[in-house]
C-alpha cells in the first residue's frame, strides 16, 4: 500500500525534475543563438543542473517503488517497457550531469559541447514522459500522450536475451573506463 | 477541554459525511462465481437498495436431456445506468441468497458470455442501451423441472440518493428429461477453451459420449456463414482444426454429435485469440534497463573525448615566436624557449617528425606545412650554440 502511494510521490519529483531539467537545458543551448536569453544562461545552467541531480537521485527510487507497487512487474510488456525507458532516462541524465560536471559552466560556450548537453537533457525528458505516460496509461487510463495523434504499441517489446544484455554491460562498463581512464585528461571550459 | 470537544465532534461529522458520500463498488465487480447477494453487497440491502428498471427477458429451452448442452439467452434493456455503463449480470438457480449459482442445482457451466465459466459477468452496455447475451450450460444430470434466474446489477447517472440498483426476473422452467440410451453428446468432463494464443493452429481437443461422428463448424464472431472444420479421432476423443487466428478476432465453433438415428447439434461456443504469452522477467528487464543505461552513458563520455576543445595544438604552434625573431634578429635567449618538449613528446611519432621541414633562414625553427606553423626543432633549438 505505502510502496503506490510513495511510487506515486516519487515518480512526480522524478518527472517534474526531469522535465525542468529539459527544458532549462534547451533554453541554455539556445542561449548561443537567442540573445535575450543569453543572460540568463548561467540561470539555466544551474537550475538543470540542481533538478537534473535530483532527477538522478529519485529515478532509482521510483523504480524500486514502482516494482513493489506491482505484482508481477517485469513479466508484462508495458511494465518491462518502463524498466527499459527508465533506464534510458537514467543514461541521458547521467550523461547529463557528467558533462556539466567535467566541462564545467561554460561547456554553454562551446557549440559542440553545448549541444550534446541539450540532446543528452532532451533524450532525459523524452524518456521521461514516455516512461511517466505509461504509467498514467495503466493507473487512469490517460496520459498527456493522448494529445499526440498515434500512441505506440507499449504492450509489446523487445526482450534481450540475457548475455546480449551483459555484452552490453560489459561494453559499456568498458567505454567507460577507457574514456574516464585511459582517453586524455578533459579540462574545464575557461573564457 | 472545549476545544478538543470540538476538534473530536468535527472529526466524528468528517466520518459521517464522508460515509454518506462513499459507493461501494461503482466499478463492478470482476467475473466470478456469486451468488445472488454478492456477498451482502449494497444492491442485496434493502436500504441501500433501489428496484432497477430494466426489462431482462429469458430464452431457452422448455425440456432438455439430462447431461447435454442448453443454451440460455438472456436479453436486458431500459435500465438507466451509471457514466460508466458497467452492467452485473447473474445467472442463478434460485434466488435464496446464498448456495443460489446453477452449480449449485448441478448444472455446469461451459461457456458465460465473456467466454468464461463464471455465473456472475461484468458487461459494458454501448449506448443503445440493449444487450442480449448468452450461456451454455450442461444440464443437470437428475431428471426433473428446474428453475433459471438472472438477476441484474447496476448504478445510474441520475442518483441523487446514491443508491444501488437490482433486477431480478421471475423462474424460468425447464423439464430436465432423462437421456435417451446411446443420445451421443460432449463428454461432462471436457471443458471448452477460453482464448488460444495468436498464430496457433494447433487442433481443438473434444471429449464425446456415445458419438460415431464428430462435425465441427466454426465461424469468425459477427459473420453467417460457417465452414466446416476437418476433424479426426475414434472412440470419442476428437481433434478438430480450426486454422490460426490473428490480432483482436474471436473464433465461434458448433459441434454436432451423431450416433445412428440421433443428430445431437449444440450452441455455439467461442474462444477469444491473445497475443502470445511474453516470456520477459524482472531479472532480464533490470539487466537490460542498466545495460542500456551504461552504453548511453559510455557513448556520450566518448563523445566528449572528441568534442573537448583541444589547448595541445595552440601550444605547439609557435609561429608568432618566429616571426617575431624574425623582424628583431635578434637570438632568444635559450632560458626563454617555451618548455614544448614535452608536448611535443605527445605527438613525436615518425610521421609527425618526417613531414617537418628545416629552414637555412630560421635556424633553430622547423616549418610544419600541414599545420602552416613554425614549430622550434628540439635538436637545435633557436637561439643555441649550434
Amino acid at each position: 500500500m505505502f510502496a503506490i502511494t510513495f511510487h506515486h510521490m516519487i515518480v512526480g519529483i522524478a518527472s517534474g525534475t526531469g522535465i525542468l531539467m529539459g527544458i532549462c537545458a534547451l533554453l541554455a543551448w539556445l542561449g548561443n543563438f537567442v540573445s535575450n536569453l543569453d543572460d540568463f544562461q548561467q540561470s539555466f545552467d544551474k537550475t538543470s543542473l540542481l533538478s537534473s541531480i535530483l532527477c538522478f537521485i529519485c529515478m532509482p527510487l521510483a523504480i524500486f517503488s514502482g516494482t513493489y507497487a506491482t505484482s508481477d512487474p517485469g513479466g508484462i510488456a508495458i511494465l518491462y517497457n518502463k524498466f527499459v525507458f527508465s533506464g534510458l532516462a537514467i543514461g541521458f541524465t547521467a550523461s547529463f550531469i557528467a558533462g556539466r560536471v567535467r566541462f564545467g559552466e561554460k561547456i554553454w560556450n562551446d557549440f559542440k559541447l553545448s549541444t550534446l548537453q541539450m540532446i543528452c537533457a532532451s533524450g532525459a525528458m523524452f524518456w521521461i514522459i514516455i516512461t511517466g505516460s505509461i504509467g498514467g496509461k495503466i493507473s487512469i487510463g490517460e496520459s498527456v500522450m493522448d494529445i499526440m495523434p498515434f500512441w505506440p504499441d507499449f504492450t509489446s517489446t523487445i526482450v534481450l536475451p540475457w548475455w546480449i544484455s551483459m555484452v552490453m554491460l560489459v561494453f559499456g562498463i568498458a567505454s567507460i573506463f577507457v574514456a574516464l581512464k585511459l582517453g586524455p585528461t578533459v579540462n574545464k571550459i575557461s573564457d | 477541554m472545549m476545544k478538543s470537544r470540538i476538534l473530536v465532534l468535527t472529526i466524528i461529522i468528517g466520518f459521517l459525511l464522508t460515509s454518506t458520500s462513499s459507493m461501494a463498488n461503482p466499478g463492478g465487480e470482476v467475473d466470478s462465481n456469486r451468488d445472488f447477494t454478492c456477498g451482502g453487497s449494497c444492491h442485496g440491502d434493502p436500504s441501500l437498495s433501489a428496484p432497477s428498471d430494466a426489462v431482462i427477458e429469458i430464452r431457452t429451452v422448455n425440456t432438455t436431456y439430462a447431461g447435454t448442452m442448453t443454451e440460455v439467452e438472456v436479453s436486458i434493456s431500459g435500465m438507466d445506468l451509471s457514466k460508466n455503463r458497467l452492467l452485473g449480470v447473474f445467472l442463478l438457480g434460485s434466488i435464496n441468497g446464498n448456495s443460489d449459482t446453477p452449480s449449485d442445482y448441478d448444472w455446469s457451466i461451459i461457456q458465460d458470455p465473456n467466454g468464461g465459466s463464471s455465473n456472475y459477468v461484468l458487461i459494458f452496455v454501448p449506448e443503445s442501451g440493449e444487450i442480449t447475451i448468452n450461456w451454455v450450460l450442461l444440464a443437470p444430470s437428475e431428471v426433473g423441472p428446474q428453475s433459471i434466474y438472472v438477476s441484474i446489477h447496476h448504478g445510474s447517472d441520475s442518483n441523487p440518493d446514491n443508491r444501488a440498483f437490482i433486477g431480478t426476473t421471475e423462474g424460468y422452467s425447464i423439464q430436465i428429461d432423462s437421456i435417451p440410451d446411446d443420445y451421443p453428446t460432449i463428454a461432462d468432463n471436457w471443458v471448452a477453451l477460453e482464448e488460444r494464443v495468436a498464430g496457433d493452429d494447433s487442433p481443438l481437443q473434444f471429449s464425446t459420449v456415445n458419438t460415431d461422428v464428430l462435425s465441427v463448424e466454426w465461424r469468425l464472431a459477427g459473420e453467417i456463414e460457417s465452414h466446416t472444420a476437418e476433424v479426426v479421432g475414434a472412440d470419442n476423443e476428437w481433434q478438430a482444426q480450426i486454422p490460426a487466428s490473428l490480432g483482436d478476432t474471436r473464433i465461434e465453433y458448433r459441434i454436432t454429435a451423431s450416433q445412428g438415428e440421433y443428430n445431437n447439434q449444440m450452441p455455439w461456443l467461442s474462444m477469444d485469440t491473445v497475443p502470445p504469452y511474453f516470456d520477459g522477467n524482472l531479472f532480464g528487464a533490470r539487466l537490460q534497463s542498466i545495460s542500456s543505461a551504461l552504453i548511453i552513458i559510455g557513448f556520450v563520455l566518448t563523445m566528449h573525448m572528441i568534442l573537448a576543445p583541444r589547448q595541445k595544438k595552440d601550444e605547439l604552434d609557435q609561429t608568432l615566436e618566429v616571426e617575431t625573431s624574425e623582424e628583431v634578429s635578434e637570438p632568444i635567449p635559450i632560458e626563454e624557449i617555451p618548455d614544448i618538449e614535452p608536448e611535443v613528446e605527445n605527438d613525436d611519432t615518425e610521421e609527425y617528425n618526417s613531414r617537418l621541414i628545416h629552414s637555412e633562414d630560421n635556424p633553430g625553427w622547423l616549418w610544419d606545412p600541414v599545420e602552416s606553423e613554425w614549430v622550434a626543432d628540439p635538436n637545435n633549438p633557436p637561439g643555441g650554440d649550434s
